[in-house]
C-alpha cells in the first residue's frame, strides 16, 4: 500500500516538473503602462484612461478562465476576434472590451 | 420537495448561457480571483471515495453550488444541497447532508501584487450539522503556471444536540499548468490536522497528493483531481475522486 502511495506520489511530481519545463511562454506579466507606452497609444489615439482601465481588466477578468497570454503571441488582426470571442465569457461591456482591446494593440506594438 | 430541487438544478443545467463566473484549476484549493460583477455560475460536485480499513466503505458525495460575482471583488456562493450516496457492511442508500453560505473577497491580483489574496467564510447547516469555515487563499500566476495555497479553520457541531464538537485545521498546496488555452494539469496537496472535540490529544494527521486535470470550452469547464492518502489514518478515504462541472447560466 505504501508503495503504491509513494507511486502516485512521485508520479504527480514528475508530472509537474514534465509540464513546467516544456513550456517556454514569458513568465512576465502584462506590459505596464508607463510614459512610453503611454506615448504609443496617444500616437494610435488611445488616452490613458483607456490603457489603465484595458490593462486593469486584462489581468483581472482573463485569469478567472486562464492565464495570460503574452500579448505578443497573437498578431494585430488576431487580437480582436479573440477579444470579441472572450468578451461574453469575461462579462466585458463594450466599451471596456475597447479598452481591453486598446491597450493590448499598444502594447503589442511596443513589444520586441 | 426533492423532485422540485432536481427540476430546479436540471433546469438551471440546461439553460441558455450568458456570462460565466470562472474556471476552476483545482477541486480541493480554492483560487484568489472572484467572479466578475453581475456573472452566474451552476458548479456540480462529485467526489467518490473508497475508505479501507474495519469499516471498510465506499461513499460519493454530491454538491449543487451556484455563484454569483456581487461586486468584481466579492462573490458569493449558495450551496444548494450537499448529498451523499454511502455504501457499507451495515446499510446503503442516499442521504441529505446540508446546504451552506459561502463568501469570498479578493484583496489582491496574483498577477500584478506579489501575491494574490482572498478571504473566505462559509457557514453551513443541515440534518444534526452546523460548520463555520474560514479560509486565506493565496495565489501566484507566473506565466502558463498558477501556484495556489489555502489555509483553513473549521470548527463543526454535529449529533442531535450538536453535542459532538470537533476543529481541523488544514492546509492545502496547488501547481496547475496551462497545456493549451483549454487545458490545464498539475498537482495537489492536502495536509489535514484533526481535532475530536477541539483538543490535540489523539494527533490525527492526514496527508493527501494526486494529479489534477482541467479543461474548458464555450461557458463550461470540468476539473478533476485524484487524491491517494500518503498517512495511515483507517477512517479516511485511501483514495477520494473530485470532479467538478461549472456552466456559465
Amino acid at each position: 500500500m505504501k508503495l503504491k502511495r509513494l507511486a502516485v506520489f512521485a508520479a504527480a511530481i514528475v508530472c509537474l516538473v514534465d509540464l513546467s519545463s516544456c513550456g517556454t511562454t514569458s513568465f512576465a506579466p502584462p506590459p505596464p503602462i508607463t510614459a512610453e507606452l503611454a506615448r504609443a497609444g496617444a500616437l494610435q489615439h488611445v488616452d490613458l484612461a483607456a490603457l489603465r482601465e484595458g490593462r486593469a481588466l486584462f489581468v483581472s477578468r482573463c485569469i478567472e478562465c486562464h492565464t495570460l497570454p503574452a500579448v505578443s503571441q497573437h498578431s494585430a488582426t488576431e487580437w480582436p476576434r479573440i477579444i470579441d470571442e472572450m468578451a461574453g465569457r469575461a462579462s466585458l461591456k463594450s466599451t471596456e472590451r475597447d479598452a481591453v482591446l486598446a491597450y493590448i494593440l499598444v502594447a503589442r506594438s511596443q513589444s520586441r | 420537495m426533492k423532485k422540485l430541487r432536481l427540476a430546479c438544478i436540471l433546469i438551471l443545467a440546461f439553460s441558455p448561457s450568458i456570462s460565466f463566473g470562472g474556471v476552476r484549476h483545482f477541486t480541493f484549493l480554492y483560487e484568489a480571483p472572484t467572479s466578475a460583477r453581475g456573472s452566474l455560475e451552476l458548479e456540480n460536485w462529485v467526489t467518490w471515495k473508497q475508505i479501507t480499513g474495519p469499516d471498510r466503505s465506499g461513499e460519493v458525495d454530491f454538491r449543487h453550488e451556484l455563484e454569483y460575482g456581487v461586486t468584481d471583488k466579492f462573490q458569493v456562493s449558495v450551496y444548494l444541497a450537499d448529498w451523499f450516496y454511502e455504501s457499507n457492511k451495515e446499510h446503503s442508500g442516499f442521504a441529505y447532508s446540508d446546504s451552506a453560505i459561502e463568501l469570498i473577497y479578493n484583496l489582491t491580483n496574483p498577477v500584478d501584487d506579489p501575491i494574490g489574496l482572498s478571504i473566505y467564510g462559509e457557514i453551513k447547516a443541515g440534518d444534526r450539522l452546523v460548520e463555520l469555515e474560514s479560509k486565506v487563499i493565496a495565489q501566484k500566476n507566473l506565466g502558463p503556471l498558477i501556484l495556489a495555497y489555502n489555509a483553513t479553520i473549521e470548527a463543526v457541531w454535529e449529533g442531535k444536540e450538536l453535542e459532538n464538537r470537533e476543529g481541523e485545521f488544514s492546509q492545502a498546496v496547488g501547481a496547475s499548468y496551462e497545456i493549451s488555452p483549454r487545458i490545464s494539469a498539475g498537482i495537489e496537496l492536502l495536509h489535514e490536522f484533526v481535532f475530536p472535540k477541539w483538543r490535540d490529544e489523539e494527533k490525527i494527521r492526514n496527508l493527501f497528493v494526486g494529479p489534477n486535470v482541467s479543461y474548458r470550452r464555450g461557458n463550461w469547464f470540468v476539473t478533476v483531481t485524484a487524491l491517494a492518502q500518503a498517512t495511515d489514518t483507517d477512517d479516511e478515504p485511501n483514495l477520494q475522486v473530485r470532479t467538478i462541472f461549472g456552466i456559465g447560466l
